[in-house]
């Protein structure tokens, strides 16, 4: 009794986490389909919604869901900036260039929140105070939120690429720019869009671990490292697969953790990363990519 | 990376030592002298003793990155294989330090080997997240097996070397040392393009795919080129334990291989003085922010955030990095050398025909993608010194087939022999090696390379019958650009030629090669009326004699008809018809499949 | 009585003639070597409050040698490397007599065969016992070692509360492991074998299966050696949460003002060693005071440290009566309780000052003087 009940434990951790991971992976996805190229200050989006949170909510005193709704039109605001700042200019020149440009955006972002909100970590309250508990097992209130949020956007996200006009301009965005160009689809707005979209997802997931992991410079860095590994091993550039990977990297990780090894816990994300590029490089999802001539 | 911020490297003889190297090479030679000539901080002779370090490891990535174009996100890592080597080595095995070294370089060399492989499958984002995945793990085991690596504490105590019996326990003699090591591998660096390895990997980053269908065995370039950084990033590591006298894992996590990548891109990824020139900016610049005057004391808080800004802005307005602008200024000021052209020597394309049998022979061959049916058992044979075309409408499996001959797709079932040689599972470079030669729908050079180059990587298939040496294959490139009129455009960019004249030495560059079968995949598309004539006659001097067998496909019925000995029309990746061309062409399937309606007797 | 006033006045002038040459003539310039960027900025920054506090009341009773003191900041990145460049460039000067040094260990330990060869006495506060074994003659340790933190927690908790059964839990950098094997050899002293030994390497985001492992051994206290406020807070919410309610006794980072603030009530009840406590002693007190003032903000380790080292370089420079490395070093090994805001001062030849920790507790987020716990030895 006492072992499965530590094990639903171990595996609710897993997914609550597992669940950050997956919404920081979709903000990398939607990027890399409509851009073709890995956003290295994803995780960065996730850190500075947090702060922009911590400045409207214990800087400015503004009530919860206003502050709340501030730090996401925050980010949307900051998606266009990072959007013809970062990548835009370089839009023409391969993923490379603009890869590097985004870990400069990082050292960027970092450095530039340091300065302005010190070192100190942030404190951020749950949203509801306290949890459920059942038996020995205690689940977050936080974490209870962080998996329905992340339900919420999947299903969200779904209805907006399947069902509305802009959700499948921005897939044939994504498929075929030339294509979408000549069927007079606003490519470069379409991506624009879609850097807002993935700037407010990452600072969603930001607010959302805010009060879990606390407000700290380099708490996005980790988070989109297991994100981004939780985007390959899904499948490149899929968008179940982003879901899949990131819940799948919390899950293996937390059991992992809990059966073998704490210290290593960093590893295993990388050492199934690892597994999946050499025999399974197209992910769980993805499709066999070859080049044709 | 994609040909767009590739270098403008030449390999004209004007690439010699020039005026300003005579000024330079002095100026090099005197640099590690001065804190002999005159006192120096010990902070000055840390600083020095990092750049030159580090930039033996950014030299690494000017080969990985900047001439093979593969991301390597991990060279701190290999940077930490040589340092923990000699740390482990000496201080905690009690190895001699020379001994230590080299084994610090060989486990990094045998890891980047290793890192390399995986690209057999895994390219661009794919191999940048796997060297993340590796530095990564590389920081974890560092931290946490303190068994071995003594962990965070770091090892500290690391002795110097002595050299021919002589003692560098003196800061400056290491140093002196380090910065000969770091001369002699620029050197080394700046000599690698010019070689067969060197423009193989260029070819690789230019154009993965067609540097394989031209006989580059791109997998085994791509690991040398890998092993030859992590060994650069180990020598440097090895170089850096000994400066230093102490290491921990934070001087090897993933933050330094950022740092190693904005250096390379910084100076320049092309070159290995841009390396240098990148590594001593940015090792300089948070120095030179940090003693800002009293006024701008606020830079001092933020100089890393401007430090990323840098990174965003060199990458949108210094693509080739500092390097390349400082030598594409240079180059607008020399005015090209003009090429002779007066001695090259006629391209011998000479097949002896020996046999009857047929050069190409399909047995069966079938494509299959998922459910579709690209090619669905096809037999074919081509004749010896024939031009065979291959006919059929769009999607009837045309370039498909070309490609599974080619080696690019493995056949889902039959054969593939190839002047008697059943070929149907070797790799693309095996079958260029074999005599295969081809040329793209969508042409496929290296576009920053120049026409010279280009073809001269096409002449270096292994089994070429030409002399070995630099001489032979720079000759037989000519003799190629000669015979498809370009001899005078030799040092031209491809990129700059006009679409019809990269036609051109796209073909060149196949038959420098002097293959038995040439494939040409829609030769005349794209080409005005002019351009096709000046095809048509020079696929007549090519067939002319020469024992050279063609296959080709095009859509030009016209061009077909004037040079073709067969035609087989493939639809929906079915043979339909076969024959000379007159009566294939008049035969009604083949009408029908063109004009869109189904046979006669078919079903409506 | 005439004659009096006028000797009174005499020397009045001639004090202030003397602070007026002072500030006329060169500074004395103590270097002070800190994180300015990086993930320990923060405690960066607080050590550097210390510092300029204890600077600027060094100045206020007439500088060093009778002349003004000044701080040269320079920043080490929070990184290894970034202390070495940062302790050579000070050295570099010419013009430091001393230095204060990083807090960390492993920084130290980068750094220390950089000022061995520089030969500039530095205080340094990182803990790791084996800093000052290294025959380095020039470093002193103006905080107690890890022996005596690991003997303290290990006295408070199996002598004064009589717990037994042990769990200890540490990150696995170098503070965090050296800590807690000292913490294992002073439990031995006192016949105790934990239960358990857990380490996890920084930034964890989930401690889940740490809290597990501790509720499955059974303990009834915990001993740690955490780094980070970020991951004693997320330590400290789930191991409430998930119900484990033994008594924790933490090392000094326990105790910080963001570790406090991020945990919350998860650490009420809670137990630290101190090197500092506003109410451990006189000097404390007068300290607190005056930093609350100054940055409103309250005094820590970080920032008590850094005053205590700052206060020994001016005293040690005073009664030294030169710049010279080994009057200093003298004149600092020839300190005898000397009292400092962290406790009574005598270093030995080795160069370690203190041999004491305070015990607080977290009394519902108040720290709580509970105890002195000092050694001889």
């Amino acid at each position: 009794m006492e072992a499965l009940a530590n094990n639903f434990q171990v595996l609710f951790q897993g997914l609550a986490l597992g669940s950050i991971y997956a919404l920081v992976a979709l903000g990398f996805v939607l990027i890399i389909r409509a851009t073709n190229v890995v956003n290295f200050a994803q995780g960065d989006f996730a850190m500075l919604g947090a702060y922009m949170m911590v400045a409207c909510l214990v800087g400015a005193g503004l009530p919860y869901w206003l502050s709340f709704l501030l730090a996401l039109i925050g980010m949307g605001v900051f998606g266009i900036l990072f959007n013809y700042g970062v990548y835009f200019p370089l839009r023409h020149r391969g993923f490379l260039p603009v890869l590097i440009s985004t870990l400069g955006a990082s050292i960027f972002l970092q450095n530039t929140v340091l300065a302005i909100f010190g070192a100190q970590p942030k404190r951020l309250d749950n949203v509801i105070q306290g949890g459920v508990q059942i038996g020995s097992v205690f689940l977050d209130s936080q974490y209870l939120v962080i998996l329905a949020v992340t339900m919420l956007m999947v299903a969200f996200q779904y209805f907006f690429f399947e069902h509305t006009l802009v959700g499948k301009k921005l897939q044939a965005t994504s498929q075929d720019k030339d294509m979408a160009r000549l069927l007079g689809i606003p490519v470069a707005l379409m991506i624009a869009v879609t850097f807002i979209y993935s700037a407010v997802l990452g600072g969603l997931a930001g607010v959302l671990v805010g009060p879990v992991l606390f407000v700290s410079i380099g708490m996005g860095s980790i988070i989109a490292l297991k994100a981004f590994a939780a985007t390959i091993i899904g499948g490149f550039g899929d968008v179940k697969g982003a879901i899949v990977g990131g819940i799948f990297i919390g899950v293996v990780e937390s059991f992992a953790a809990y059966y073998i090894s704490v210290p290593y816990k960093d590893a295993y994300a990388f050492m199934m990363l690892f597994l999946v590029l050499v025999f399974r490089p197209q992910g769980f999802f993805g499709e066999k990519v070859s080049e044709k001539a | 990376m994609r040909s767009q911020e590739s270098s403008r490297t030449t390999l004209s003889p004007s690439r010699r030592l020039s005026a300003w190297l005579l000024v330079l090479i002095p100026a090099a030679a005197a640099v590690p002298l001065i804190p002999y000539a005159t006192e120096v901080s010990h902070f000055a002779v840390s600083m020095f003793m990092q750049t030159v370090t580090y930039a033996i490891a950014v030299l690494g990535m000017v080969v990985v990155l900047g001439y093979a174009g593969q991301i390597n996100l991990a060279q701190a890592a290999f940077f930490g294989f040589g340092a923990y080597g000699v740390a482990l080595g000496t201080v905690s095995y009690g190895l001699p330090f020379w001994v230590s070294f080299a084994m610090g370089i060989g486990v990094a060399a045998i890891a980047g080997g290793i890192l390399g492989l995986t690209t057999l499958r895994l390219g661009g984002h794919y191999l940048a997240m796997i060297t993340i995945s590796f530095q990564q793990i590389f920081d974890l085991v560092a931290v946490n097996w303190i068994a071995l690596t003594h962990g965070p504490d770091g090892i500290a105590g690391i002795p110097r070397p002595s050299l021919f019996s002589y003692e560098l326990s003196d800061d400056r003699a290491y140093l002196l040392l380090c910065t000969l090591v770091l001369y002699g591998l620029i050197a080394l660096v700046w000599w690698l393009p010019q070689t067969r390895l060197g423009r193989a990997m260029r070819g690789v980053r230019e154009n993965e795919l067609a540097a394989e269908v031209i006989g580059v065995h791109t997998l085994r370039v791509k690991v040398t080129a890998f092993i030859l950084c992590a060994t650069l990033g180990g020598i440097g590591g090895g170089l850096y334990a000994g400066g230093f006298a102490y290491i921990s894992p934070d001087n090897f996590n993933f933050t330094r291989a950022v740092e190693f990548l904005s250096m390379v891109l910084l100076g320049g990824a092309q070159s290995p003085f841009g390396a240098v020139l990148g590594t001593t900016l940015l090792i300089l610049l948070p120095e030179w922010l940090k003693e800002m005057p009293p006024s701008l004391q606020f830079i001092k808080d933020v100089y890393l955030a401007i430090y990323g800004l840098a990174v965003i802005l060199i990458m949108v307005f210094m693509p080739e990095g500092l390097w390349g602008l400082l030598r594409n200024g240079w180059k607008k000021l020399r005015s090209p050398v003009p090429v002779d052209t007066t001695s090259i020597p006629k391209l011998e394309l000479d097949i002896p025909v020996t046999d009857a049998t047929p050069l190409l022979k399909l047995e069966g061959m079938q494509k299959f993608f998922g459910g579709l049916r690209a090619v669905d058992g096809i037999d074919l044979e081509v004749g010896r010194g024939t031009v065979h075309a291959l006919i059929g409408p769009n999607g009837s499996g045309k370039t498909t087939m070309l490609n599974v001959v080619n080696g690019i797709y493995k056949p889902t079932g039959g054969r593939i022999i190839i002047d008697g040689q059943d070929v149907s599972q070797k790799a693309p470079h095996e079958r260029a090696g074999h005599g295969l030669g081809r040329t793209f729908q969508n042409i496929r050079l290296f576009p920053a390379m120049s026409a010279l180059e280009n073809v001269i990587v096409g002449a270096q298939r292994d089994n070429n019958p030409i002399e070995p040496g630099r001489p032979a294959l720079r000759m037989r490139a000519m003799s190629a650009l000669q015979f498809v009129g370009l001899a005078d455009k030799a040092d031209a960019i491809v990129r700059s030629l006009p679409y019809g004249h990269q036609r051109l030495v796209e073909i060149a560059r196949a038959l420098a090669g002097h293959p038995k079968l040439l494939l040409l995949d829609e030769p005349a598309a794209g080409l005005n009326q002019t351009e096709k004539m000046e095809l048509v006659e020079l696929l007549r001097r090519l067939r002319s004699g020469h024992g050279l067998t063609i296959f080709l496909i095009d859509h030009d019925m016209g061009l077909v008809e004037k040079i073709s000995d067969r035609i087989t029309v493939l639809n929906f990746g079915k043979k339909i018809a076969e024959g000379a061309p007159q009566e294939v062409l008049r035969h009604p399937e083949v009408i029908a499949a063109y004009l869109g309606e189904e046979p006669a007797n078919g079903v409506a | 009585m005439r004659m009096y006033l006028l000797c009174a006045l005499a020397t009045g002038v001639a004090t202030s003639l003397i602070g007026l040459s002072a500030v006329a003539a060169d500074p004395i310039r103590i270097g002070l070597v800190s994180e300015i960027t990086g993930p320990n900025a923060e405690a960066g920054s607080y050590t550097i409050n210390g510092a300029k506090l204890a600077a600027e009341e060094i100045n206020k009773k007439g500088g060093i040698l009778g002349q003004r003191v000044e701080l040269v900041i320079e920043d080490n990145q929070s990184t290894n490397p970034g202390t070495v460049l940062a302790i050579s460039k000070l050295g570099g000067r010419k013009d430091i007599p001393a230095i204060i040094g990083p807090i960390r260990s492993t920084q130290t330990q980068a750094a220390s065969p950089t000022i061995a060869k520089l030969g500039i006495p530095t205080m340094i506060g990182g803990s790791d016992p084996s800093l000052t074994r290294v025959n380095n003659r020039w470093l002193f340790r103006c905080r107690p070692n890890d022996l005596y933190s690991s003997r303290v927690i290990a006295d408070f908790g199996a002598n004064s509360l009589k717990l037994k059964k042990w769990a200890v839990v540490h990150s696995t950098d170098a503070f965090g492991s050296g800590g807690s094997k000292a913490l294992l050899d002073a439990l031995t002293a006192y016949g105790v074998e934990p239960v358990l030994v857990q380490g996890y390497t920084n930034n964890s985001q989930d401690f889940t299966p740490v809290v597990l492992a501790i509720k499955k051994s059974g303990a009834d206290i915990i001993g740690s050696y955490m780094t980070t406020s970020q991951d004693l807070g997320i330590f400290a919410k789930q191991l409430r949460q998930l119900g484990v309610n033994a008594t924790w006794v933490g090392s000094a980072s326990i105790v910080t003002d963001t570790a406090m603030k991020l945990a919350g009530d998860a650490l009420h009840g809670t137990y630290g060693v101190a090197d500092f406590n506003p109410d451990a002693n006189e000097e404390a007190t007068a300290f607190s005071k005056m930093y609350r003032a100054k940055y409103k903000l309250e005094p820590d380790v970080y920032s008590s440290w850094a005053f205590d080292a700052m206060n020994v370089i001016a005293t040690a420079l005073n009664s030294a009566k030169d710049t010279k490395p080994e009057s200093i070093r003298g004149a600092i090994v020839g300190l005898k309780n000397w009292k400092g805001v962290e406790g009574i001062y005598n270093f030995d030849e080795q160069g370690d000052g203190l041999r004491g920790y305070n015990i607080v507790k977290n009394d519902n987020g108040k720290l709580v003087f509970v105890k002195h716990i000092n050694f001889e030895k």
